[in-house]
């Protein structure tokens, strides 16, 4: 049986912990400090030796991270540190409830990464919707303001405005910088040149949050919690057919099977699981004889899918997966900045092609282009959203392909209008001044 | 404090005033309702930028609204999780209850209805939000309520 | 140039090959290096780091698991590349990115303006799909969409590759042709409906990779295969762009772009790029003329125009003035002055401008801005509206982090002194890379900055130097040629009995009209029939550069080579200046190039006429620094109250520019430039409509502030100051 375990939202449960004062009674803000008597050395040397994997969707360590920015006396310039609040993955809400109640560990993760490259800015990129936890936020940094936390630290909310492409670190810097948030070829990687082409650290909200963690308990207590190589606990947001979603904070490498069965309470109705999305809409989707996979970042992509943003999609046996997967498809392309090729025409292709199947227009040829669209787009963006546009599309098609065949040979949906999606629409674009006439090619 | 300079003191607070221009449209959305082309090209004067670069970084983004938009704004997530628990239902009794579809404005520009993509609220779905406020989870049922107030307020 | 050491050379194996260049060599240059060409539609070096966009140049590089976009790399030793030739990988990422492109891309190719030059069909045809395996409907849009008057759109076409849009926000620096909305729903488009209004917009036409943006002029009017490029270079401004003019049956139909590095880096303003279709104007004087009325004339006969101008000359002897514009070939220019000169011993002329050959020791190729630390412009004319390519380095050079000091506007007779002394000097004499630049107004100043130059000791200093922006294309080769037509003593004869109004430029200028009112004859030479509006007695036709043989020398003292690309539709003027001085028994050949191995001779060190080239060389810094004396600080008036007025000749007038229906659009607004003091005192909006006055005269302009202005003074360009003296008072 799960156990589950809160340090990220530690507290939170039984005090109001976004004011300074409650938080301060539980010992907040004694990491900053305790930090701010550490050289930046003792700092990176601390957060590596805890193994602390970025939440973020990459897990790439935080402390080599942290080891490659540097230092403003050697780049000759300032540094930055961006906190990435734009959690915009489908199925993702995490970081939105860390934000929401414990403002103040994250303000202070921020503070101390700042300490440990010597930067003097802190850039907080949250996405525009939540509103609510803006406001939370701004509160808790005026606080912290007002009682001298900051120290020479300057602290500035940027709120974003929709866009899901600004998750991915590069757009973000892009979009900070007051452009089109459309990402950057890499290298050089932003702690090389980042914010205004200057050194700059980004991590995710629940990364930073767990840092205060470390620095006070420490990175040997810190390391023994979960696997070896991706230890500590994670906030796993669990979300589609079952009974109790929520997040629930978790030791990393707790299994699918016990996140959706005992945490979630199952699914819901009594009825079957028929897939499992383990890391937010853009990874390859699970079957339900995959969930005895524990839910860490190594476990995860040995069995051929990824964390991600450790966002747990349940999906009942109701769902048409040729639904399912235009209406993926469909985001992506929303989503889609523009700048690269294949992403841009691709999506749009591939919701031409998930179209055609479901309302039963399509050949047998048709499907076989699809999966070949998906390769063609796979590996060949300039940022990751042409692989994530792909790996759920590809994924169904070849774990639930009779399903796919199905729509051909009946000449239609086999779920006959009762899929639990069926006629899901997807947003209508609001900004779109250009009349576009259609004429067959 | 006239728009100007409150865009141009949202601005300061970046090494680099350029940045300004996400909390300037923003400001300017707030106080025009959309950004018309004024709109745009007030925050354009106020941060030394061309108006067409603004209505690039603008239309980059799905909250800036660069039409008319009704008074109140209903949202509706129609993402995975949202769609797996019934999002489209409370789409229907949306446009049923305002007699609207999903991307039209009524005609005495009170509501705007649209369908939105995820809007981080999946454990607590389907979620709609209502003039930036998430009503989480939100049953059909309870759309009929939703308009009353929408029509009362 | 950056003071580096010597590059590391690294050894890059690509398909197989070895091939060696200095660290840090972009990797498309270096399989070119290797012989091997890495297919790219965005990759522009020119616009800037790579942004990694179109994905065409997708390679295979050891150790990396992903294909990586050529374009984005750099050479780093012991790096294993693979292109599409050896990589399977690769070359099914480069069909797939030709796919993409094509499921949006309609195949008109045979109606498209880009046929048969389109990088799109070459690469198609080389590693395209061999069938479209889309089904779907293409995006179309009206078409096409007017991006300016010159500028036309064929949206369905545009392969989003950005080129375009990185060239406004990030060489040009306007920000006006952008990209909007989002995904596979982006356009390229501007703001609102408004024209893309800025000095450089054409070369959009040429950066884009297929016929999405046109020229207005160009659509439909040629296929590449029943035209002809001819090499030669711009003469409407002193920077001398090099171009090629594109003709088909004898007509220019385009003017594009030649790359010379050192000098405009494949750039050309628009006045360059559009101003050729003066040529066509319906008031070209294409016949000799003769006045018969107050306001008429009769056409007449070449030999009688001969005959004519013959008699003139002789009735007036030595007691002619010579009008030159500075847009005269230099042959053209020698060719007259030794006809006069030498047959009359007329040698008095008004020189377009006052050119100091002391800059000459100074003398750096204007690519050289880029490379500077600091960088001082000095007078009161913008640079942009002078010599508009050096705007593009100035903004280059800021770019790479170096300081542009521009001294207040309006402060132009004092500025040489004003940087002299102080802290600005003190660094200028410590830089190894700095730059002194001076605009305006008028021709005068070159000098002075050549002055400060030697002061500051930059004739030892091989990466520092002077520029003076001129006024006119040729104003140096003019003045070199004259100067070599003949020797004799300049005075001022009295009374004129003929004035020599050598074309359009010197016949617009007041000065020129003042001497004519003095003049017993003119006798004129000019392309256009308006500006001579009944004062010449006899008017030659004239040609435009585009119709001559012959040289220029730029602003950097650089001689270039014009190359006839069309026929004039009247004999140019070497053939007949030729005629008349057998005349008057002085041998000047019709041909360019023997007038030029005269001149060449006396003046240019035997210099070869062919050896020029296409892409002329600098010549060497000319050692003796001869420092001129600074021009004496003109007095200055002072009045109570009121502004100092400056005017400018904007970059897009003159008379090709009037001839130009799609150019009108780029003439400058009726705006006053004021300067932040003098707005505030005033208390003005930005905006605000002003009416200016003076003389009795007022105009009405809108009020801009430009901070760059000293206080007391305001500019206005001189099209809209007409009837204004130097004070104006300005009020709402
Ligand atoms: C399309 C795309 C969307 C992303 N969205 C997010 C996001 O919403 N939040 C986030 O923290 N990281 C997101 N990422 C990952 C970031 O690029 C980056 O890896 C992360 O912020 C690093 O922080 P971490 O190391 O703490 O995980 C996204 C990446 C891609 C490619
Ligand atoms: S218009 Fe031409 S240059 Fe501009 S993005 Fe499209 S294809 Fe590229
Ligand atoms: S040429 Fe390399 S991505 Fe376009």
């Amino acid at each position: 049986m799960a156990e589950a375990q809160s340090l990220v939202l530690g507290g939170a449960d039984e005090r109001d912990l976004t004011q300074l004062s409650e938080y301060r009674a539980i010992g907040g803000y004694a990491a900053l400090e305790k930090a701010r008597g550490m050289t930046r050395e003792q700092v990176i040397e601390e957060i590596s030796t805890a193994t602390l994997r970025g939440r973020g969707g990459a897990g790439f360590p935080m402390g080599r991270k942290l080891s490659l920015v540097q230092p403003p006396e050697v780049a000759g310039k300032p540094t930055y540190v961006v906190a990435n609040a734009d959690e915009s993955e489908p199925g993702a809400f995490k970081d939105r409830e860390i934000m929401r109640r414990v403002p103040h560990r994250f303000i202070e993760g921020c503070l101390i990464a700042a300490h440990a490259i010597g930067s003097k800015h802190v850039f907080i990129y949250i996405r525009g919707e939540y509103g609510a936890e803006y406001e939370v936020l701004k509160a808790a940094a005026d606080e912290v303001r007002d009682a001298d936390l900051l120290g020479d630290v300057t602290l500035v909310l940027h709120r974003g405005a929709g866009a899901y492409i600004c998750g991915e670190e590069s757009a973000l810097l892009e979009s900070l910088e007051g452009d089109r948030g459309q990402p950057r070829p890499r290298p050089p990687f932003p702690p090389i040149s980042g914010l205004y082409a200057s050194p700059t650290l980004i991590n995710n909200v629940q990364t930073l949050t767990t840092v205060p963690i470390i620095i006070d308990r420490g990175a040997a207590w810190y390391s023994k919690i979960g696997p070896e190589a991706s230890p500590g606990t994670v906030v796993y947001s669990i979300s589609g057919n079952v009974e109790r979603p929520g997040n629930y904070e978790l030791p990393l490498g707790t299994t699918l099977r016990e996140l959706i069965y005992d945490v979630g309470g199952g699914i819901a109705g009594g009825r079957k699981l028929k897939a499992v999305i383990p890391g937010g809409s853009s990874v390859p989707v699970f079957t339900p004889d995959e969930i005895d996979t524990p839910a860490d970042f190594d476990s995860i992509q040995a069995a051929g899918s990824f964390l991600g943003s450790a966002a747990i999609i349940a999906v009942d046996d109701r769902a048409c997966m040729v639904q399912l997967a235009l209406r993926v498809e469909k985001f992506y392309m929303h989503e889609s900045c523009g700048k690269c090729t294949p992403c841009r025409e691709g999506t749009r292709w591939m919701v031409s092609l998930l179209d055609k199947i479901e309302t039963g227009r399509a050949e047998h040829s048709d499907l076989d282009l699809l999966r070949d669209v998906c390769n063609r787009v796979l590996g060949k963006s300039l940022c990751a959203l042409g692989d994530f546009a792909v790996y759920p599309v590809a994924s169904y098609i070849d774990k639930y392909r009779e399903e796919f065949v199905a729509h051909i040979d009946q000449g239609g949906c086999p779920y006959g209008g009762e899929s639990s999606i069926e006629g899901i629409v997807a947003p209508v674009d609001q900004h779109t001044h250009s009349p576009v006439a259609e004429v067959p090619a | 404090m006239s728009l100007r300079d409150e865009i141009r003191a949202a601005a300061a607070q970046y090494p680099d005033q350029r940045s300004g221009v996400m909390s300037g449209l923003g400001l300017a959305q707030e106080q025009y309702g959309w950004l018309p082309p004024e709109a745009l090209a007030e925050v354009a004067e106020a941060l030394d930028l061309t108006p067409a670069h603004v209505q690039a970084v603008a239309s980059f983004y799905d909250m800036y609204h660069l039409a008319p938009v009704g008074e109140h704004l209903v949202e509706i997530c129609t993402n995975v999780s949202c769609a797996l628990v019934g999002a489209q239902q409370v789409v229907e009794a949306f446009e049923r209850e305002l007699g609207l579809r999903a991307g039209e404005t009524s005609e005495d520009g009170k509501v705007t209805l649209r369908t939105i993509e995820c809007a981080g609220g999946c454990g607590y779905a389907p979620v709609v939000v209502v003039d930036h406020r998430y009503r989480e989870p939100t049953r059909p049922d309870d759309v009929p309520g939703i308009v009353g107030e929408l029509n009362g307020g | 140039m950056a003071q580096m050491s010597a590059a590391e050379i690294v050894t890059v194996s690509i398909d197989g090959r070895e091939a060696q260049v200095p660290k840090g060599t972009g990797l498309v240059e270096t399989a070119l290096a290797a012989g091997i060409e890495i297919p790219v539609f965005c990759y522009e070096p020119r616009l800037g780091p790579p942004i990694g966009a179109c994905r065409m140049c997708l390679v295979e590089v050891e150790g990396m698991p992903k294909l990586q976009a050529g374009c984005t790399l750099t050479a780093t030793d012991g790096m294993v590349v693979r292109t599409a030739q050896t990589s399977p990988a690769a070359a099914d990422g480069q069909n797939s990115t030709l796919e993409f492109i094509l499921v949006n891309h309609p195949l008109d190719c045979p109606v498209c303006d880009k046929g048969g030059e389109c990088p799109l069909q070459d690469l198609t045809f080389r590693w395209g799909p061999p069938v479209t395996r889309n089904t779907f409907p293409k995006r179309t849009f009206e078409k096409p969409i007017p991006i300016s008057p010159t500028i036309a759109l064929d949206r369905e076409r545009c392969i989003l590759c950005y080129r375009c849009t990185r060239f406004s926000s990030d060489v040009a620096e306007d920000s006006q042709l952008v990209a909007r909305d989002r995904g596979s729903q982006s356009i390229i488009t501007t703001f609102e409906d408004e024209p893309y209004r800025a000095p450089f917009s054409g070369n959009v036409i040429e950066l884009c990779p297929v016929g999405a943006l046109t020229s207005t002029q160009y659509r439909f009017a040629a296929r590449p295969w029943e035209i002809q490029d001819v090499p030669t270079v711009c003469g409407l401004c002193p920077v001398g762009c090099n171009i090629e003019s594109t003709t088909r049956e004898g007509k220019v139909k385009r003017i594009a772009s030649r790359n010379h590095p050192e000098i405009d880096e494949g750039w050309l303003c628009d006045k360059g790029r559009f101003g050729f279709a003066h040529l066509l104007a319906g008031d070209r004087v294409v016949d000799p003329l003769r006045r018969s009325g107050p306001r008429r004339y009769e056409e007449l006969s070449w030999d009688a125009a001969l005959d004519e101008a013959e008699q003139m000359l002789r009735a007036a002897g030595q007691n002619i003035v010579t009008a030159l514009s500075g847009s005269e070939t230099t042959e053209q220019a020698y060719g007259l002055g030794k006809l006069l000169r030498e047959g009359l011993g007329a040698h008095c002329a008004v020189m377009p401008e006052d050119v100091s050959p002391a800059l000459d020791a100074f003398r750096l190729p204007l690519s050289a801005i880029r490379e500077a630390e600091l960088i001082v412009v000095l007078g009161d004319d913008p640079v942009v509206e002078r010599a508009p390519i050096v705007d593009l380095w100035l903004r280059a050079a800021r770019r790479a982090g170096a300081e542009v000091v521009t001294t207040p506007i309006g402060t132009s007779d004092r500025g040489v002194g004003a940087v002299r002394k102080g802290e600005l000097a003190t660094r200028l004499r410590e830089s190894e890379r700095a730059i002194l630049i001076w605009s305006g107004p008028g021709g005068r100043g070159g000098a002075g900055v050549a002055g400060l130059a030697a002061e500051l000791g930059f004739g030892e200093k091989p990466g520092c130097g002077a520029f003076q922006l001129l006024e006119t294309a040729n104003g140096r080769g003019v003045a070199d040629a004259w100067a070599a037509a003949a020797d004799g003593e300049e005075d001022d004869p009295e009374p004129i009995e003929l004035l020599i109004v050598s074309g359009d430029e010197a016949a617009a200028n007041p000065d020129v009209r003042a001497l004519a009112e003095r003049a017993s004859k003119v006798l004129a030479i000019s392309m256009f029939r308006s500006p001579l509006a009944g004062w010449a007695d006899l008017v030659l036709p004239g040609t435009s550069y585009l119709e001559r043989d012959g040289t220029y020398m730029n602003l950097e003292g650089r001689l270039q080579r014009l190359r006839r690309a069309v026929i004039p539709p009247c004999p140019d003027e070497l053939a007949w200046i030729a005629k008349l001085a057998e005349r008057f028994g002085v041998a000047v050949s019709p041909h360019a190039p023997q007038v030029f191995a005269e001149i060449s001779e006396r003046c240019y060190g035997g210099l070869d006429y062919t050896g020029i080239g296409e892409q002329a060389s600098l010549p060497e810094r000319s050692s003796e620094v001869d420092v001129p004396k600074p021009p004496a600080p003109a007095k200055r008036e002072s009045k109570n109250g009121g502004l100092r007025l400056i005017t400018y000749r904007p970059l897009f007038s003159g008379p090709a520019v009037q001839r130009v229906p799609e150019l009108q659009f780029q003439r400058p607004d009726p705006e006053i430039e004021l300067s932040a003091e003098d707005a505030s005192r005033l208390a003005l909006e930005p905006g605000a409509q002003v009416s200016v006055r003076s003389n009795g005269t007022s105009v009405e302009l809108r009020a801009r502030v430009n901070k760059l202005l000293a206080a007391g003074v305001a500019r206005v360009a001189a099209e809209h100051a007409q009837g204004l003296g130097t004070h104006v008072e300005v009020g709402a």
